[in-house]
Order: structure tokens, then C-alpha cells, then sequence
């Protein structure tokens, strides 16, 4: 299969997926109950003319696929609809969007290059004292829940010692914390899988027949090694980004940190339909579209794939 | 730099100061693994000397230390968690401009050498070659390292040295990745990677052992012809008896990592002073040795079999006076490929096409070929492992696969299956005895679990091992033991037919041999009919009864061992008898004329492009002969 027909038969299926997660939200957010009725609940007296009213103004009268279609076009236009509560629902996208992916990217990113060096480190020197501790570290570092080790974080260097602020966002230094706390829980399991994809490449016979040449071990790690083991480890960190999307929301719960996390926790809350739809799906087209990337990266690094 | 753009010339091999004979002198060795070395010996005080020019061939069963022995000489033995514990390797090297012992350089000194003055071939082509890179970058590689030449200069040598090595279309392969190419062309590249710095001694570590046999006589004629061409010393190491006798000026036997006899090729496999050499040789197969014999031979082997069989006759076949026990008829099997957008079935394997062949009681009908010639697929078929796409399979004048599933169980029973890899074969959570009653229990032979554990025991003594091995696991025998549990297992249902896919190509060749005679031996009692699949010809001629020859999925030819091995008809068999190397050092080097050229073509097509079917021919009694001509691509 040429390279081509293999990413047009990952994007149809990517927008297969979004289609089924977008139905998905609209049909199962609409179970959890009437938005209208938690809208009059301040209101002493509330008729049946009241909440159909409220239904009325706010399209929820409509049938359900209509609701689905104008979801779905808005989406395409970009014009994501009126929360219920809170102006567009575009604005507070466009704030959420971002603060989440820097917290996601700079964590993963640090990661990533924190543990790299440090699993190439530990399978090459596989047994010595640098291998033991990097694998009971990474191991302390797995068995921490991410909600606990944020409270910690915040009780250590927030509150005892006041270096970060604790919650919220007021400028560069507040990103620190939540950061540290996903970067802890990432960097313990990336050190680990690095370290056993490179144990398992050094271990193949094309390794010793690189060495057999006379190449450098510098060479054979760099060159001969790490690009096959980077076939494992770029999938790996694919699906890593989508647990990551998801464990976002307790962190940004935690500290209170303005992304996407807690807009659609507190749209949840809220049933505010309009921002929870769009929400999770961006979520979701984030998730699927890093898994493209992925196997776009996959096709580069592997030529298996590339080539017929 | 002269004689870098022409790779023939050999004009920098000898240098004035060398010692006379030896270009090599390892004195002492003895490599260990484990804490220190100290707790297993791999290679105990192994000497030897490599002559300029010549060819040793080191030889042993497996775990001899031969393979580490090569490492060791390369300085790459600790990258198995191993240490070279004593001894010394003196070579007169270029690089450093002296002479020196290997075993006492830095690493660094040791990189000048490796690759350059020294370099070596690995067994497996599938995984010797880096699967990201091209083939182009990963020889010019090594030119650029060792000769400093350009990233252009490095490629047009490149291109020279695949041309050196027969490979067509070296200008293509340059850029070509190692998946898009076959086990013999991906050895070919790596013969002109370890070449490509003309070195004094090339390491060659079972080079052959994983191709095809006349995929094996081509490389082995390329190692031959290019060591004499570039001046190369070669280093040449081997489980294969047959194939040192081709290759080697010197042999150097080994058991347990220490050497058991040494001298020359003639003089080591003709006139053997050590009982273990004696033993070793015979047990090899040596093709053309059954001339004129109707029936299968046991194996001669002294000191290594428990001598239960009388080593003059073979298992007698029950032929032409019965109907055949087991009878295929036009049995086709073909796996759809699907590619592109939409998974259409765009090509076809045609694993087997119109396969029709007899198996009569008692008989060994050993089906014979290379891959992809589909001899597995009619094995797994029959054994209903896999549905056929078409034809039939009678058993007992039963068509199998017209009776309804529950009916078709019986068959499983009646026909047992013995697999290549004796260690994958059985579940290692389970007790040996557990495995060999369990399909007992399952087509209810065994009443009772007394009863299985009695057969069991029974069973464990007839394959030659002990009722008390059933309460233990698998891991706890070796190779050639789990095969003996394996053919417990296949007899516990008191089958007829039993169908042995390369069962016995993993084996060292005693252990082998040892096999081998057993499942004669279990046929002379039995009256039981084997199915041999395999693709060594020199076991073959030893134990089968009749012989049928697969090529790309259809017979070619079938008919009696001699008829097949004495008057081979069609252009196929007689390629794959003229590809099998003789164990014959009488007959000089240079005796062993392989055919060059040609890839083994894949079985697989595109959807509508059917193949021709060969209609096979009577040519005497019991002999068809396909008259489709052979054309090897």
C-alpha cells in the first residue's frame, strides 16, 4: 500500500470516529436531564409555560438530530453556538484551548527529553548502579496517583514554601506545578519504555553486525539503535497523549488551572449542552489527530510502511 | 586509494613483514559467562592457526562455543554479558602497522580492525541488516569509516561490490531497504558489507544455515569464489558436515568450548582419530549414499544411539497391494491478499494448485521442496489445520472435508502432526505427561486418568525416556528430547498417519539421527505412515519410501526414492540435488558447480493471472514427471 492510500484510509477512518464520539456526546449528555428545569431553579414558581419557554429560546425543543445537525455545522464554520450561561461559547473555547495544550505540551515535551537520555542510559548500562536507581525512581514515580502528588506538590512548594502559586493562572511561574505533577507521572513511565524498547533493539543482531563494522558505540546506539526503537516509543507517546488529554482534568481540577479540563467539568455541572459538546469534541479531534500524526511519523521513521 | 575503485585486485592482502604461514595465531582461549566469567566456560583453551588464504572450518553441535569463539576474536563478546578470560590472538595488522594481540588492544584499536582487516557474516539475513536504513547506506558506511572516502565515492564502490556479488540491478538496491529483499539477496549484501574493505580474514558464522538450499550452494559459491579472488582468509563456522567438506582447507572440531581434533579437511572427515568426530560424521546424511537401496537405512550411530535397531534394514512399505490410506485429490489452497483503499483482493498466494498424491499404509512419503512451495499448506490441510479452497482429501476411502465437523474429529486422531520447533510445541505450563494425555483424554481413548497416566509412562519408555519424565516440564529437556515427547504425543491416539513438518531441521545432527531412528523404528512396529516434510535432501534419501516434489505450489514429480534420487526427470529435482553439498573432500575444492543465478519466485499473483497446472506424466511404474519446463526467474 503506497504511502498515500495508507493516510487517506487513517484520515476516513479518523473522521469516521469523530462522527460516532460527536453523536455519542449530543445523544448521552441529553439523558442526564433538563437543562431548563436547572435554569428556573432559582425562580419561586416555575409553570410548564415557563420551562417551555426556556426550552424554546435555547433550540432544546427541537428533535434530537436537528440539534445534532446545527451541532455539527457549527462546528464546521467555527461557529460553536451561545452557552447557556456564559456568552459564546467560542470565546471560552478559545481561552481553555490553549491554556490545556500548553499544560499538556511543555509536560510531555520535558518528558520526553528527560527520558530519553536517561532510558537510553539505563539499557545501556543495563544492571549497573544507574540502571537500578533510574528503575526504582520511575517506579516510585508510577505509583503515585497524579491528584495526590498535586496536593503534595502544592502543600511542599506552594504553601510550605511559598516558590509557585498554588492555583489558577497569574503569569508564567503558575504552570510550574501542574506541569511538574503530569511530568512526574509521564517521565516514570517513559523512562521505562525506553528503556526496554532499547534493551530489546540492542539485543538484535544488526546491532552486533553494526559493532562488527568497527562503528563507534556512540554510532550504534544513535544511529543504528535508537531510530528502530523510535518506531515503538512514537506509538507509545501517541496513545500516552490521549490518556494525557484525560488525566488533565484532575489536574486542572486540582489547581484550578483554566483549560479544557475544567470547562467541561463545570459545563457537566451546569448541563450547559453547547459548551460540553464542543468541549469533548475538540478533545476528541485532538486525540485523533495526534494519532494521525503519529502514524504519519510511524511511516517516516519506518520505511517498512513507507514503501510497498 | 588505487585499488579501492577496483574492488577485484588483491594487491594490498600481503604486506612483506607478515610471518610466514599463519595470518591468525589464537593461543589459549577461554572465554566464560556469568559473574566474572566464572560461572559457565563457553570456550576452554582453544588454539588454533589461520592460514593466508585458507579456510578453517569450525565445527560443533550447538552450544560447542563456536559462535562465541568468532565474538571473541572481534572483541564483542562482552556485548553478550561474556569475558575472554586467557589467551591470545596474534595478528599482523595494517592499520596499526604491526603486529598485535587482539585480545589485549583498546576498544578503540580494536574498531580500526573490525570491519576492515576483520569482519564477519552472521547467520540470520533476515535480522543482519538494520531494517531503517538502505542497503547502499549501510555498506557505504563502513567504506567511509575505515577509508575516509566521500558519501559519492563510498556509493559508486558500493554499487561495485554488489555487482561483485551477483547482485542484479546493484544500482536499484542501493536504495532499496532490506524488507524488500529475499534472504539470499539480503546475504549477498551483507557478503559485499564484509567485503567491501577487502580483509585479511572474514568470519563467516553459518552463513547458509537459514536459506534454501540452492540459495545456499549460490552464497556458498560466492564466499568460495571471492575468498580466492581478494586473498581472503576465511574463518568458516558450521553444524553442517557436508558443507565444510565444500568449503574448508582445515577443520577444527569443538564439543562443550574446547577442541576435540584438528587437521586437515581430508584428514578429519575421512580419517577421524576421535571417537566424537566419528560419531558426528556418522550421523550426517550423506547424499548418494543410499545408491541402489530400495529400502530406508537406519542410522549408524556408535556410542549415541541406544542400538535397539539393526542398522542393515529399514522399515518395509506396504505398497500397490493395498489401497492408499491417504489420498489428496486436486488439493488447492490459495490466501487472498488484500491491498489499497478499500482491502480489495488484489493478489493470490497459491500456496498449493491441483496437489494430488497417495500415501499408502506403512509408508514414508517424504514431500519435498523450497519456500513457498507449498509442501507445509498440504501438510496443514490434511491435518485440517487450514480449509482447502478446492480438491479433496480421502482417508480410508473417506472424503474428509464432505462430512460434517463433529464427523471430522475422528480424522484428527487418525492423522497426528509433529511441528519443526520442538521448544514452541509444547505448553510449558504444563507437565510433559500433562501434554502427551491431553489429546488422549480429548478423543476419549483414555477412560480414566489412570489409564492415560499408564499410556503415558508406557509411551515415555517407547520414545526412549523414562515413565518418571512425565511429572516434569518441558524446559527441563533439550531439544532433541522435546521432539521424543512431542512424537509420545502424536502416538497416544494410536494414529496412522503421522505428518512430521520439518521435524527434525532444529536438531543437532546426532539428535537427529537419534530421531530419526526412532521414527523408523516406530514405523517397523506400527506400520505407520509418515508424511515427511522437509527440505533437506540428504534426510530424505535416508528415510523415505517415495518422494514428491513441490515447486511454487505444485508437484513437479513423485515416485520412488530411487527413481527420484537415481533419475531425477524434471529440471527442479535435479536442481535441488545438484544444490545439496556432498560430504566428499576427496574431490578437491572447486568440485561443487551450484547453479548462479536465480531467485526462488514467490508463489503469490495477481487476481485472474492463474497459473498454468502441470500435468504430470508416467514415465515408468510409480514415476510422473511434470512436463511444464522449469524456468527459474
Amino acid at each position: 500500500m503506497s504511502i498515500a492510500a495508507f493516510f487517506i484510509r487513517r484520515v476516513v477512518q479518523a473522521l469516521f470516529v469523530l462522527f460516532i464520539v460527536t453523536l455519542f456526546v449530543a445523544f448521552l449528555i441529553r439523558l442526564t436531564g433538563d437543562p431548563a428545569s436547572i435554569l428556573a431553579e432559582e425562580a419561586a414558581s416555575v409553570t410548564e409555560a415557563d420551562l417551555e419557554r426556556i426550552r424554546e429560546s435555547l433550540g432544546l425543543n427541537k428533535p434530537f438530530l436537528v440539534q445534532y445537525y446545527e451541532f455539527i455545522r457549527g462546528l464546521l464554520t467555527l461557529d460553536l453556538g451561545q452557552s447557556f450561561f456564559r456568552g459564546a461559547v467560542g470565546d471560552l473555547i478559545a481561552i481553555a484551548l490553549p491554556s490545556t495544550l500548553v499544560l499538556a505540551l511543555s509536560s510531555m515535551l520535558v518528558s520526553i527529553a528527560i527520558s530519553i537520555p536517561l532510558g537510553i542510559h539505563a539499557a545501556v548500562h543495563k544492571g549497573g548502579i544507574a540502571d537500578q536507581i533510574i528503575r526504582v525512581v520511575s517506579l516510585l514515580g508510577l505509583s503515585f496517583p497524579n491528584f495526590w502528588l498535586g496536593i503534595m506538590l502544592v502543600l511542599l512548594f506552594a504553601i510550605t514554601i511559598p516558590l509557585f502559586p498554588a492555583s489558577g493562572f497569574s503569569g508564567a511561574s503558575s504552570i510550574v506545578m501542574p506541569a511538574v505533577t503530569i511530568g512526574i507521572i509521564l517521565t516514570a513511565t517513559n523512562v521505562r519504555l525506553v528503556r526496554t524498547t532499547m534493551l530489546e533493539t540492542l539485543s538484535s543482531q544488526y546491532v552486533m553486525v553494526a559493532r562488527a563494522k568497527g562503528l563507534s558505540e556512540r554510532v550504534v546506539i544513535y544511529k543504528h539503535a535508537l531510530r528502530n526503537a523510535a518506531i515503538g516509543i512514537v506509538t507509545f507517546l501517541g496513545l500516552q497523549f490521549g490518556n494525557l488529554i484525560g488525566g488533565l482534568v484532575i489536574v486542572e481540577l486540582v489547581f484550578n488551572w483554566p483549560g479544557m479540563g475544567t470547562l467541561a467539568v463545570e459545563a457537566i455541572g451546569q448541563r450547559d449542552y453547547p459548551v460540553l459538546q464542543a468541549a469533548i469534541s475538540l478533545l476528541a479531534v485532538m486525540i485523533v489527530f495526534v494519532n494521525l500524526v503519529v502514524d504519519l511519523v510511524y511511516g517516516l521513521i519506518d520505511p517498512r510502511i513507507r514503501v510497498e | 586509494m588505487q585499488e579501492l575503485t577496483t574492488p577485484l585486485t588483491s594487491t594490498n592482502t600481503v604486506t612483506a613483514s607478515k610471518p610466514a604461514s599463519a595470518i591468525l595465531s589464537l593461543r589459549n582461549l577461554s572465554v566464560g559467562f556469568g559473574q566474572n566469567g566464572k560461572s559457565v566456560r563457553a570456550v576452554e583453551d582453544l588454539s588454533f592457526d589461520l592460514a593466508m588464504n585458507k579456510t578453517l572450518a569450525i565445527v560443533g553441535e550447538s552450544g560447542s562455543g563456536k559462535s562465541i569463539t568468532s565474538l571473541a576474536l572481534l572483541g564483542l563478546v562482552h556485548h553478550l554479558g561474556g569475558s575472554v578470560l586467557n589467551g591470545s590472538a596474534l595478528f599482523n595488522s595494517r592499520v596499526l602497522g604491526r603486529e598485535v594481540d587482539l585480545n589485549s588492544l583498546s576498544e578503540k584499536e580494536l574498531r580500526k580492525i573490525r570491519g576492515d582487516e576483520i569482519s564477519m557474516i552472521f547467520q540470520e539475513p533476515m535480522t543482519s541488516l538494520n531494517p531503517v536504513y538502505t542497503i547502499g547506506t549501510q555498506i557505504s558506511e563502513t567504506l567511509m569509516l575505515h577509508r575516509g572516502v566521500s558519501a559519492a565515492e563510498a556509493r559508486r564502490l558500493t554499487k561495485d561490490y554488489l555487482d561483485l556479488v551477483r547482485l542484479p540491478d546493484a544500482l536499484r538496491l542501493l536504495d532499496a531497504y532490506p524488507h524488500q529483499l529475499s534472504g539470499g539477496m539480503r546475504q549477498r549484501a551483507m557478503i559485499a558489507m564484509a567485503l567491501s574493505c577487502q580483509p585479511k580474514i572474514l568470519i563467516a558464522d553459518e552463513p547458509t544455515t537459514a536459506l534454501d538450499v540452492t540459495i545456499q550452494a549460490q552464497i556458498l559459491h560466492i564466499i568460495r569464489e571471492l575468498q580466492a579472488e581478494l586473498g581472503t582468509a576465511v574463518i568458516f563456522i558450521s553444524h553442517d558436515m557436508s558443507v565444510v567438506s565444500e568449503m574448508a582447507d582445515d577443520v577444527l572440531v569443538m564439543k562443550s568450548g574446547r577442541m576435540v581434533e584438528q587437521g586437515s579437511v581430508e584428514k578429519v572427515l575421512l580419517n577421524p582419530e576421535q571417537e566424537y568426530t566419528q560419531a558426528l560424521l556418522a550421523a550426517v546424511p550423506q547424499i548418494g549414499s543410499m545408491k541402489g537401496q530400495s529400502k530406508p537405512k537406519f542410522f549408524m550411530v556408535p556410542g549415541l544411539s541406544e542400538g535397539t535397531t539393526n542398522p542393515s534394514s529399514g522399515p518395509q512399505a506396504d505398497h500397490n497391494t493395498k489401497a492408499p490410506l491417504l489420498e489428496t485429490k486436486g488439493l488447492t489452497k490459495r490466501f487472498d491478499i488484500r491491498k489499497g483503499l478499500f482491502s480489495r483482493i488484489t493478489h493470490r498466494v497459491h500456496a498449493a494448485e491441483q496437489v494430488s498424491l497417495q500415501l499408502y499404509p506403512g509408508e514414508t512419503l517424504a514431500l519435498v521442496g523450497e519456500s513457498g512451495s507449498g509442501k507445509s499448506t498440504v501438510g496443514k490441510t490434511i491435518q485440517q489445520l487450514i480449509e482447502p479452497t478446492s480438491g479433496e482429501v480421502h482417508f480410508d476411502g473417506q472424503s474428509i472435508f464432505k462430512l460434517p465437523k463433529l464427523a471430522r474429529q475422528r480424522f484428527r486422531r487418525e492423522i497426528q502432526y509433529i511441528f519443526q520447533d520442538p521448544y514452541g510445541s509444547l505448553n510449558p505450563r504444563l507437565t510433559v505427561g500433562q501434554s502427551i494425555m491431553e489429546p488422549a483424554l480429548t478423543h476419549g481413548i483414555a477412560t480414566s486418568k489412570v489409564e492415560a497416566e499408564n499410556m503415558v509412562g508406557a509411551l515415555l519408555e517407547k520414545v526412549g525416556l523414562q515413565p518418571e519424565h512425565a511429572q516434569r516440564y518441558p524446559h527441563e529437556f533439550s531439544g532433541g528430547q522435546r521432539q521424543r515427547i512431542c512424537i509420545a504425543r502424536a502416538l497416544i491416539c494410536d494414529p496412522k498417519v503421522i505428518i512430521a513438518d520439518e521435524s527434525v531441521s532444529a536438531l543437532d545432527v546426532s539428535v537427529q539421527a537419534q530421531v530419526l531412528n526412532l521414527m523408523m523404528q516406530l514405523q517397523q512396529e506400527r506400520a505407520l505412515s509418515y508424511l515427511f516434510i522437509t527440505h533437506d535432501m540428504a534426510v530424505v534419501e535416508r528415510v523415505a519410501h517415495r518422494v514428491a516434489v513441490m515447486y511454487l505450489g505444485q508437484l513437479v514429480e513423485i515416485g520412488s526414492r530411487q527413481q527420484v534420487f537415481e533419475n531425477p526427470q524434471h529440471d527442479y529435482t535435479k536442481r535441488l540435488l545438484d544444490a545439496v553439498p556432498h560430504m566428499d573432500p576427496s574431490r578437491g575444492p572447486g568440485r561443487f558447480k551450484p547453479p548462479l543465478e536465480g531467485e526462488i519466485p514467490s508463489p503469490m499473483r495477481a487476481v485472474g493471472n492463474e497459473p498454468a497446472i502441470n500435468k504430470l506424466e508416467q514415465i515408468a511404474p510409480g514415476h510422473f514427471v511434470s512436463q511444464s519446463d522449469f524456468i527459474p526467474s
